[in-house]
């Protein structure tokens, strides 16, 4: 739901963790500390898909996991833009070749905003979710 | 109009109407800000089911509660009596008319003869 232009910046992120190894969740509970303080901005981690603009995914996708994580996608309402934290997540970093992953997360999702790192900084998180508010500007200026 | 006037009491003034006109003030108040939201979510779609943290929605069936789980504990503190009485209720007549048959035997033999 959008309010009004106000609320346009203040985006919601939902944090979904796909087989992630919980370096990059350390990296996100950083990001929302004091120290950064995101929520300043209205920015902040909801706990359900329906909320969110934005849709944070950690680890390499797992097989048990792919069939969730799009269901999570497809929960988030419109427009969206799907963040991928981490290397696992765009290459499936040191796991690449295990028997148990369905691939990296553009594998199975529309991945909009790659932040790479193992894990990234919490100044390369909030960089990336500037992309994703400059991304969703731009949806939500075309017709 | 007695019941509509309002009502001083030690502790202030009570009145009907005036509750009607805050809630009506409240509902107005967020009838606008509701009407200022755009719906985003796709009817009929994975947007309108519940989030289970990403399993699918079980049938309606599947995560009824019976009503059996309510006396749940009494049934487990009396666990050994139900293990002998349960598998009594067979659910067949003739063995619920035989029961019906011994026990009037019995107290007939109680009463008349004893």
């Amino acid at each position: 739901m959008s309010l009004t232009p106000s609320f346009n910046r203040s985006l919601w992120v939902f944090h979904l963790n796909s087989g992630s190894c919980n370096g990059c969740e350390i990296e996100i509970v950083a990001t929302i500390t004091p120290r950064y303080d995101p929520e300043r901005f209205g920015m902040k981690l909801v706990g359900s898909p329906k909320h969110a603009d934005v849709l944070l995914v950690t680890g390499p996708v797992t097989k048990k996991m792919a069939a969730r994580v799009k269901r999570v996608y497809e929960q988030v309402p419109d427009p969206k833009v799907v963040m991928c934290i981490g290397t696992c997540g765009q290459s499936g970093g040191v796991f690449y070749d295990s028997y148990s992953l369905a691939g990296p997360i553009d594998q199975v999702l529309p991945v909009d905003v790659y932040v790479p790192g193992c894990p990234p900084r919490p100044e390369a998180i909030i960089f990336g979710v500037v992309k994703a508010l400059e991304k969703l500007e731009r949806l939500e200026a075309a017709p | 109009m007695a019941v509509i006037s309002p009502l001083s009491s030690g502790f202030g003034l009570w009145g009907p109407l005036f509750w009607v006109l805050a809630f009506a003030i409240a509902f107005i108040i967020a009838f606008a800000i509701w009407s200022l939201g755009t719906a985003s979510y796709k009817k009929g779609t994975e947007q309108g089911r519940p989030y289970l943290s990403g399993n699918p929605e079980p049938e309606k069936g599947a995560v009824h509660i019976r009503a059996g789980n309510l006396y749940w504990g009494y049934t487990e503190g009396l666990k050994g009596y139900y293990d002998r009485i349960v598998p009594l209720h067979t659910g067949i007549m003739t063995d619920y008319l035989l029961w019906i048959f011994w026990v009037t035997g019995i107290l007939l033999i109680l009463v008349v003869v004893i």
